[in-house]
């Protein structure tokens, strides 16, 4: 026997987990019934977080943008594509419409798993994970939740709310490698931020490390680099050397999607590629 | 008289798969129904040591947990005859739980029954079963040292070595030779339907509602297996989610499902879960092939040698006919192939779609693009050189053959000509662009037995028409309803085609692409049986305005007889059968096949590819894919343009994508469509198809030589043959990875 336990308020959810904590919380279902199907887990009690209305809003507190963890694929897609492109982009290249339709930005933090799309463009974007237990409410930098594959900092009695992100002030890039286009497992992925305004950048790292990272020497690199003041066509030397230090940043493996040295290898021309694409937006 | 054979008319059975309406045979209602769930074997090779059952048969809703200690004996395990030959079509001649011996992983160990799928899943999970593990081999790696020479493969059907000439003359004489290597990794088969069975018994009868390509075929083989009479047994197929050949043997569930339901009483169903698709139902076997050719200094063929190796089971000697096609093709005077086997601890490898064209073919076109290389020779240009106006074996004629305009037409849809031959010359960007080309060539087998189906006309003009074979998916119910309205002379509104039921007159499997050929004959014959029936009963009637006329001057159209000159004398089926008081009037047709047709007779394609390399990040992404077919006459242009395409597209997923991996521990490492990846929508190219019409009287009465899998064979070969175009590399190992292309 499996509890279905059936919050319908924020509150009452953030009750039940305490009361429960061994209740595995389903947003979309896409990766928890997977497990369930291949029966790799088996708990005793399943949180559904569908019924929580606050989870599936988003909308702006003071100069970022609060977005719930139960926002879907589509909705960042349709709604937010035009404030937080990298993140939209990215979606896009999450499995098929139906997942897309079901599966949730808190599902992708949740599994933490270091081939998540959704994770690259929040840590290139900075973003801020908001958990909120019976205790109270934090705020993580999202560089900070993860803390290997598949683990990240959430306590037992804790659920994500939702993510706190300014929206672009620049270029945002995403790029993915798979195996085919569409239904797949990243080889590896990585997204770009340009903040022109403080002349900086950010990067995240997907499916090349125990979790998503970023790659603050090739960050640091491009914000002294770039040419800001006079934008002008990129030095093809400047983006290749970004480029090799986006993959230094990288640890990567060995597995049966690809090996580590390919993850190195397309990591150094994701990263050359997006930084030439997004200088070049920039530019126009 | 023509009107329906050969239009794109929509699929009968459409409304009824698109509506969820159609019944597939899990989802067959049955009162009392049960559920049973079979339990693989974990290791590859030892014995079971005990068998803990008692937790397992306590749960909620068990009704039976059988295992090799209580399984009811039944008959005995026909012989491995593939289910074209009619008879029984056992996938492996090795039956499960009759003793503790394991063979390999996922062999079926043990059946639970309960009232419920869950409840017999969550049962299933409560076995506890010890096993003494032992050595095994799963892979040619492991393998390679006791590598045996095949007496015979296939079911027997096939000598393990052929040869004509004298092949290493030819090699010496030849001005140029290429000699590599390929390999192939394991291929499973993937229909969205996993295999199912529901069976029912009443008293000794048994009904058994089966996704198979050939109702018949498991018919006989549970005959056998369970030592039941035929004439007790019937089985049932209204829809199959594909197969692709998964379907085109009989495995052990079938079986296993009528004994578990005489078991416990009650209509049991049996479905494999998509996991246990990996180890149930056969796959087309991991293997090498070294292929030798030698030409002289105008491109001439004077030497093939092609050798393969492959793992097969303990059970039987199973390759897929890979040398085949490969070697009747091309005219060549000297020629040696040879299949060599090594006993693994995998089950009886099977057919997969093009079992053995795609891989062969795949060696051979793309090593004669290696040979058009060095000897300065366009690869279109090599082949037309070596092409063979008859049957490279004994010369004798070709039953129908257009390749040379396939080519042609493939060259012109290409723009063939106006390429930039030269390697790494087409670009778009940083992306390099090529253009590959290869020949494709399938067989046309012929059924062991003849073929028959029955047609009825009723008084009002409408028709029924019946044969027992199952659409799989391919549009044969559809294909045969336009050829029964030609064959009566009646519109297709008025013609229904009944199928898929071992009670209707007998076909053999729909399989090796012979399904329309075979059947459409059967009913051809059938129905203008009927329709010539009719005409005599007009001719004899005093009261017809056809009385005493010539039976060769009458012609039927929309279901009325008239004559050819004077079309106004003439009158309705239905007119005839009122005035004699008929409700019906029936005639059964058979069609006996001609000997084996393989040799002389194929479906032939020319096939081109496009594609576009990412040089700095190792990805392949096919562009377009054109193919151009003789594949004789075609029944209906839409479904059979359908067929071709789906080859194609599953040729570029052999070349990119399809590979299963065996683990360390001899089981299957990737036995689930998250991991074993096929091409999604977003994967498929541009796909441009056409047909070049042969008459073919030799095959059967229509000259349709089947388009199920000639789309495929070609495909792989264009592919690799354009990513040399694009990037110089020449690739012998499928699938062709990132990696392979850095
Ligand atoms: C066919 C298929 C294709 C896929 N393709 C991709 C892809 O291309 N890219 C990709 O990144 N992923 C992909 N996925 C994985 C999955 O869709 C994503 O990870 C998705 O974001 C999960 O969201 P969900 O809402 O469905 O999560 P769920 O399955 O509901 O939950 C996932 C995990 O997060 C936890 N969780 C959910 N919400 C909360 C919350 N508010 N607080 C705390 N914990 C929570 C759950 O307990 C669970 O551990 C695919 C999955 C499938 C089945």
């Amino acid at each position: 026997m499996m509890d279905f336990l059936t919050p319908v308020t924020w509150a009452d959810a953030l009750a039940v987990k305490a009361d429960r904590p061994e209740a595995v919380p389903v947003a979309g279902g896409t990766d928890v019934m997977v497990e369930l199907n291949f029966h790799r887990r088996r708990p005793a009690a399943l949180l559904d977080l569908t019924r929580v209305p606050e989870l599936a809003a988003w909308g702006r507190d003071g100069d970022v943008l609060r977005v719930g963890a139960g926002v879907s694929y589509t909705r960042l897609i349709e709604e937010l594509g035009g404030l937080l492109p990298g993140l939209a982009a990215a979606s896009r290249t999450v499995g098929s419409p139906q997942i897309r339709n079901r599966g949730t930005l808190g599902g992708n933090l949740g599994s933490a798993s270091p081939a998540g799309d959704g994770h690259p463009p929040l840590l290139a974007a900075g973003a801020v994970v908001e958990l909120a237990s019976v205790r109270g409410t934090r705020e993580v930098p999202v560089a900070d939740f993860f803390t290997g594959p598949k683990r990240s900092v959430l306590a037992p009695d804790e659920l994500i709310a939702a993510v706190l992100v300014a929206p672009a002030d620049g270029p945002e890039q995403f790029a993915k490698i798979g195996t085919r286009n569409a239904m797949v497992i990243a080889v590896s992925s990585f997204a770009l931020a340009l903040h022109p305004g403080r002349r900086s950048v950010g990067t995240g790292i997907g499916s090349a490390a125990p979790t998503p990272r970023r790659a603050p020497e090739a960050e640091e690199f491009a914000a002294a680099h770039l040419p800001w003041d006079g934008p002008g066509p990129l030095d093809p030397d400047l983006a290749r050397r970004f480029g090799e230090l986006v993959s230094a940043a990288a640890a990567p493996i060995d597995d049966v999607r690809g090996t580590a040295a390919y993850r190195r290898h397309s990591l150094s021309v994701l990263a050359r590629r997006t930084l030439t694409w997004a200088w070049e937006e920039l530019c126009e | 008289m023509t009107t329906a054979i050969g239009r794109p008319i929509d699929r009968v059975d459409g409304p009824a798969k698109v509506t969820g309406a159609g019944r597939y045979s899990a989802d067959v209602p049955l009162p009392g129904l049960v559920h049973a769930v079979v339990v693989g074997s974990r290791i590859p090779a030892g014995r079971i040591i005990s068998i803990d059952t008692r937790a397992a048969e306590q749960a909620n809703g068990v009704l039976a947990v059988l295992t090799h200690l209580n399984l009811p004996k039944g008959g005995s395990v026909p012989p491995l005859v593939p289910s074209l030959a009619g008879a029984a079509a056992t996938g492996q001649t090795f039956f499960p739980m009759q003793d503790e011996v394991i063979h390999y992983a996922g062999q079926h160990v043990a059946v639970v029954v309960a009232e419920t799928l869950e409840q017999a899943e969550h049962a299933a999970t409560l076995l506890r079963i010890d096993y003494a593990a032992a050595p095994f081999v799963t892979t040619v790696e492991q393998g390679r040292e006791q590598a045996y020479e095949a007496r015979r493969i296939f079911g027997g059907f096939l000598p393990g070595r052929v040869e004509r000439g004298d092949v290493d003359a030819g090699l010496a004489e030849a001005a140029v030779t290429v000699d590599l290597g390929y390999r192939y990794a394991a291929n499973h088969h993937n229909p969205i339907e996993c295999s199912a069975t529901t069976a029912v018994w009443q008293g000794d009868r048994l009904t058994v509602y089966d996704a198979t390509q050939g109702p018949n075929a498991t018919l006989h083989t549970l005959a056998e297996l369970l030592n039941v009479m035929p004439s007790h047994i019937r089985v049932v197929t209204d829809f199959v989610g594909g197969s692709f050949g998964c379907k085109a043997m009989i495995w052990d569930h079938p079986a296993l499902a009528a004994l578990a339901a005489r078991h416990v009483g009650r209509p049991v169903r049996l479905a494999l879960s998509r996991e246990q698709m990996f180890s149930s139902v056969g796959h087309r076997e991991q293997q090498e092939q070294q292929l030798t050719l030698g030409a002289d200094a105008q491109g001439r063929l004077t030497a093939v040698r092609h050798h393969k190796l492959s793992p097969t089971s303990h059970f039987d000697d199973w390759a897929e006919p890979s040398l085949g096609v490969a070697s009747q093709l091309y005219a060549c005077p000297n020629y040696q192939g040879v299949y060599r086997l090594i006993r693994a601890n995998t089950m009886t490898p099977t057919f997969t779609r093009c079992p053995g064209e795609a891989s062969g073919m795949f060696a051979l076109e793309t090593a004669l693009d290696e040979l058009a290389e060095r000897l300065g020779l366009d690869p279109l240009e090599i082949r037309l050189r070596n092409y063979a106006e008859t049957t490279p074996g004994d010369g004798t004629p070709w039953s129908s053959k257009k390749l040379r305009e396939c080519y042609r037409r493939g060259a012109e849809l290409a723009g063939w000509d106006r390429r930039d031959p030269r390697v790494g010359a087409l670009r778009d960007g940083d992306t390099l662009l090529g253009w590959g080309m290869a020949t494709s060539a399938y067989p046309c087998y012929q059924p062991g037995n003849p073929q028959r189906a029955r047609a009825r006309l009723y008084a009002d003009g409408s028709a029924v028409v019946q044969a027992s074979i199952s659409d799989i998916g391919t549009g044969s119910a559809t294909a045969m309803t336009q050829v029964a309205a030609d064959g009566l002379g009646v519109q297709l509104e008025r013609v229904r085609f009944q199928y898929g039921d071992s009670d209707l007159p007998n076909t053999a499997a729909a399989v090796g692409s012979a399904g329309a050929g075979m059947v459409s004959a059967a009913v051809h014959v059938a129905t203008t049986a009927l329709r010539d029936q009719l005409i005599a009963q007009a001719l004899a009637d005093p009261g017809s305005p056809l009385h005493g006329a010539d039976p060769r001057q009458v012609t039927v159209a929309e279901g009325r007889m008239a004559l050819r000159e004077r079309p106004d004398v003439g009158e309705t089926y239905a007119a005839l059968l009122q005035r004699a008081f008929m409700a019906d009037a029936e005639a059964v047709g058979t069609w006996n096949p001609p000997p084996d047709t393989s040799g002389g007779s194929m479906t032939f394609g020319a096939q081109f590819a496009q594609v576009a390399v990412d040089p700095d990040l190792g990805l392949v992404r096919v562009r377009r894919l054109i193919g151009v077919f003789d594949a004789g006459r075609i029944l209906n242009r839409k479904t059979a343009h359908s067929q071709l395409m789906g080859g194609m597209i599953w040729g570029m997923s052999h070349a990119l994508l399809e590979g299963t991996r065996m683990g360390p521990d001899g089981r299957w490492a990737n036995a689930s469509l998250g991991e074993y990846l096929v091409p999604v929508n977003a994967d498929a190219p541009e796909v441009v198809v056409e047909t070049v019409e042969s008459t073919d009287t030799v095959v059967n009465p229509l000259g349709v030589k089947g388009v199920g899998e000639v789309g495929m064979v070609g495909t792989a070969a264009a592919i690799a043959n354009a990513i040399h175009h694009a990037t110089g590399k020449r690739l012998h190992r499928l699938p062709i990875t990132i990696e392979d292309l850095l």
